[in-house]
């Protein structure tokens, strides 16, 4: 619906050893925590193992398995969440091809039963490095 | 009425539908943080695109749906200080928010209340539900929508339609529990008459050819021939042909995009398939995708869908609804909404009505169109 503003300019960080960008919901309302499913993050061609990757959200960090009974805590339409895994990146002044990719679920719409719609949304955008900063473990 | 004012007074028993705007035709303005929600109230106030406003609950409100008193005052002095007036607040039916199971009725009803207890926080007189609610929901709800005076009106939209069997048992259900806070909100784009040219203009942008384009047009117009699809295997078998016929073209990663927008927001009912729930619609989502050089929507039936409603006497709010900003980047929405607006108020004139634009008679003429909560129970 709205992938081409997945991924916030601009914010690329690294520590070395993990990389981590922000990101922001390609829905236009809220979703809770429980039926953000999963994410891909790619940084030039290196793709973040998926038990590496940390999702930030609300002031907590957790990985997308930790989410799923979360009902409570949501992904507002106006907030960055941040995504984070392992990707060795130099800490350079060149520019870096981020990719990442979403699946949420998206609770109001059942398409079977016991089934609900869950959609795969893909952004793709290069920048530099951002000054360093400390990045979520 | 000033002498001054040219427009006549209606014919009675006539509809005089109230103007409006959900700030969902702003997704993108919203969202790209270019107006926070006050910023995007006094302007869709200031340029006249109320007096009616309508919201979605988790889209607008953050922590949706727990309201508190002093969020709640801040917003309706806000609202009456600009002078609009709450028109419907879109809530949703979450039953997938466990992602490994449905809600059960019980906690689902429990989830639906506390938006619509949001809904009366807000000053909001309408809740919108979705079709994911059965029949057997809503008349468990309808108590709880007498308790809080909001009346809930469920939307009728693509790849629906008013004469879909499972409106007309959502219909009759109502007719027997009898309860006036039960209805309809009626979404045009389930009476849509041609494949958006906006959104091929999209297609084009991404690289699509002339030649598959006329097909996927000339595809939709099969359908529209056909009339709406009868059945979900119906539906489903148009999505597949809309599917194949990207693939077929060496354009297989356009598919998808032409299934969900062919089938699920160009409805192609005619526009006399609101006769039968008529009664029941108290709110209006004026669905639109775009206006072309003449200052007319070329896809949508606007000047027939308000003669319908003004020659039924219709006296709800129609809240202009633009959904061309999920692929028309190119193009503000702010001009485009202004533009379906005018058509909406000439087409009201030329059925011998006008809309309501002014706050304090649409106040009125709300309170008088809806429900009220006194009386229901003895």
């Amino acid at each position: 619906m709205i992938p081409d503003r997945i991924i916030e300019p601009g914010t690329l960080t690294t520590d070395g050893s993990r990389v981590a960008v922000e990101v922001r919901i390609p829905w236009y309302r809220a979703l809770p925590a429980s039926c953000i499913a999963g994410a891909k993050l790619t940084v030039d061609g290196v793709e973040a193992p998926a038990e590496s990757l940390r999702w930030r959200m609300n002031g907590q960090e957790r990985a997308f398995a930790d989410m799923v009974d979360d009902t409570d805590s949501w992904w507002f339409p106006l907030d960055s969440a941040v995504l984070s895994g392992e990707v060795a990146l130099p800490a350079d002044a060149g520019e870096h091809r981020v990719e990442v990719g979403l699946t949420l679920y998206i609770p109001y719409i059942v398409i079977g039963e016991n089934e609900v719609l869950h959609i795969e949304e893909h952004d793709a955008k290069t920048m530099p490095l951002r000054e360093a900063q400390e990045v979520a473990a | 009425m000033t002498a001054s004012n040219s427009v006549p007074e209606p014919v009675e028993g006539l509809g005089r539908p109230i103007q409006g705007v959900t700030l969902y035709s702003f997704t993108r303005a919203f969202h790209g943080r270019e107006y926070d929600l006050e910023g995007l109230i006094r302007k869709v106030a200031a340029d006249g695109y109320g007096p009616g406003l309508e919201i979605i609950g988790f889209s607008s409100f953050r922590g949706f749906p727990e309201i508190d008193d002093r969020f709640a005052g801040w917003f309706r002095d806000l609202v009456d200080e600009v002078g609009l007036v709450t028109t419907s607040l879109a809530i949703n039916a979450d039953i997938g928010i466990h992602r490994d199971r449905l809600l059960n009725q019980d906690e689902l009803i429990a989830y639906m209340r506390r938006q619509i207890a949001a809904a009366a926080a807000l000053g909001f007189p309408i809740a919108r539900v979705q079709i994911s609610i059965t029949p057997d929901s809503m008349e468990a709800l309808a108590p709880i929508a007498e308790e809080y005076g909001v009346t809930l009106a469920l939307e009728v939209h693509a790849d629906q339609y008013a004469s879909h069997p499972r409106i007309l048992a959502l219909r009759d259900r109502y007719e027997r529990v009898g309860s006036p806070f039960l209805g309809f909100t009626a979404d045009w784009g389930a009476t849509v008459t041609g494949f958006a040219p906006s959104l091929i203009e999209a297609y084009r942008r991404r690289g699509a050819s002339e030649e598959l384009l006329g097909k996927v047009t000339d595809l939709w117009n099969e359908f529209y021939e056909q009339g709406p699809p009868a059945d979900q295997a119906d539906h489903g078998q148009r999505f597949g042909r809309f599917i194949a016929l990207a693939a077929e073209n060496g354009r297989p990663d356009l598919g998808i995009d032409f299934g969900i927008n062919g089938t699920g927001l160009f409805g192609p009912a005619r526009v006399d398939d609101w006769l039968e729930i008529m009664p029941w619609i108290k709110h209006v989502h004026g669905k639109f995708f775009g206006i072309d050089e003449n200052g007319e929507e070329p896809s949508v039936p606007v000047r027939d869908l308000v003669r319908l409603l003004v020659e039924n006497g219709y006296d709800g709010a129609i809240s202009s609804e633009y959904e061309g900003w999920h692929w028309n980047h190119w193009q503000s929405p702010f001009e485009i909404i202004a533009g379906e607006q005018a058509v909406q108020r000439s087409a009201a004139q030329a059925a011998g009505s006008r809309m309501i634009t002014d706050a304090a008679t649409a106040r009125t003429q709300l309170a008088a169109w809806l429900p009220r909560t006194e009386g229901v129970h003895a």
